[in-house]
């Protein structure tokens, strides 16, 4: 079963799209997604990745859990009808 | 408190009254419902209704069991709404087009009008007839939307606790628009705030719960708006029912500054002369 990601701000207009459905899924990992996420977005790629790595601003989110603090970052494994999301830093108030 | 808008688009008859009155009437089982008609032929100091008492720009007649009329000069729907806000669970506000809030359109036009809205998330229902009303789902989907609250109603709210006899404080933070940063900036028309539907929720239940949590805490109201929030309008608040004032004034500014950090949430800020995402130039 495809992943779905969710995309906010700057990150949606880059894409294009609020919501992308990618091939990854139970088994592969978040990086998995994320590569195949950025693959034809060169311009949402510019702005998340630099040199291959997840700019410190950029936030990824697996069913609402930051997976760089508490999970495995993007070795963290998908799981059956996971819902990711990636967005910049917050800016509510 | 939720607001629904009821707007005439092309209704020859008596359909929008019977909407409004089925509609009221769904609400009341629900809760106590607040109901503003605008009229643009009510002007110049003319009354709604004749008024028993004469003089003053605002006159309250007064019952012994609470029941009352009133009528005045210089109110406007946003301050109507607000007021109503404080002890109402639902508004229906009739005959205001380009209201903000969730909106019932009536008559042959109102599907076309409904998708020709450029927020057509706004509109939730449009029906013909009264007859093609389901009060059920307008109820529904009027639920779902974000309620309206103001700094008064999230007060309110907490002084109603079952524990505020033990409470000898309240402490609130309003964040609002703010136009300038300087004389010489360019004006802030408008910032626009996209929210993560769902996970925003969350993490803003679980800010309260862990909040409420410390010693002192009796109460917690976090509010945040989303979409278009006009310059020199509110934007977020938060309201702590504590003990003392200690743990009040600690507890609002730290809700406020997580609240800040932790919630996915999105600002854009348009200016008069530019348009950018806030996170971007700070």
């Amino acid at each position: 079963m495809p992943t779905e990601w969710k995309l906010f701000a700057d990150l949606a207009e880059r894409a294009g799209d609020k919501h992308v459905t990618v091939d990854a899924s139970a088994g592969d990992t978040v990086g998995d997604a994320l590569e195949q996420l950025v693959a034809d977005r060169s311009e949402l790629e510019e702005r998340v990745l630099d040199d291959g790595d997840l700019r410190s601003q950029i936030n990824v989110l697996r069913n609402g859990t930051n997976v760089l603090v508490e999970e495995e970052g993007l070795e963290t494994e998908l799981k059956e009808g996971d819902e990711l999301a990636l967005f910049p830093p917050v800016s509510g108030g | 408190m939720h607001v629904l808008g009821v707007c005439d688009h092309g209704t020859g008859d008596d359909a929008l009254e019977r909407v409004v009155d089925r509609l009221v009437d769904r609400l009341e089982r629900e809760g106590r419902v607040g109901v503003v008609r605008y009229d643009a032929t009510i002007a110049d100091g003319m009354q709604a209704h004749d008024s028993l008492t004469v003089g003053g720009d605002v006159s309250y007649e007064l019952g012994a069991d609470g029941d009352w009329a009133a009528s005045g000069t210089g109110m406007t729907i946003e301050s109507v709404v607000d007021q109503l806000a404080v002890d109402c669970d639902y508004a229906v506000v009739v005959g205001v087009d380009g209201l903000r809030h969730p909106t019932v359109v009536v008559g042959a036009d109102g599907e076309a009008a409904a998708s020709a809205d450029e927020n057509d998330d706004r509109v939730i229902a449009a029906v013909e007839a009264p007859g093609d009303l389901d009060s059920d789902a307008v109820l529904a989907a009027l639920e779902d939307c974000d309620p309206h609250e103001t700094l008064e109603s999230l007060v309110d709210r907490v002084k109603r606790s079952p524990k505020a006899e033990l409470s000898g404080a309240i402490a609130t933070f309003t964040g609002r628009v703010r136009a300038k940063d300087d004389a010489d900036d360019a004006r802030t028309q408008y910032l626009e705030f996209e929210k993560y539907e769902g996970i925003a929720e969350e993490r803003m239940a679980s800010l309260k719960t862990d909040l409420e949590s410390r010693d002192g805490v009796l109460e917690v109201e976090l509010y945040h708006r989303t979409g278009v929030v006009e310059d020199g309008e509110d934007i977020v608040f938060v309201v702590v029912l504590a003990g003392h004032r200690g743990e009040a004034f600690r507890t609002v500014e730290d809700g406020i500054n997580r609240l800040k950090d932790e919630v996915p949430l999105f600002k854009k800020e348009v200016t008069v002369d530019d348009e950018f995402w806030v996170h971007e130039r700070s």
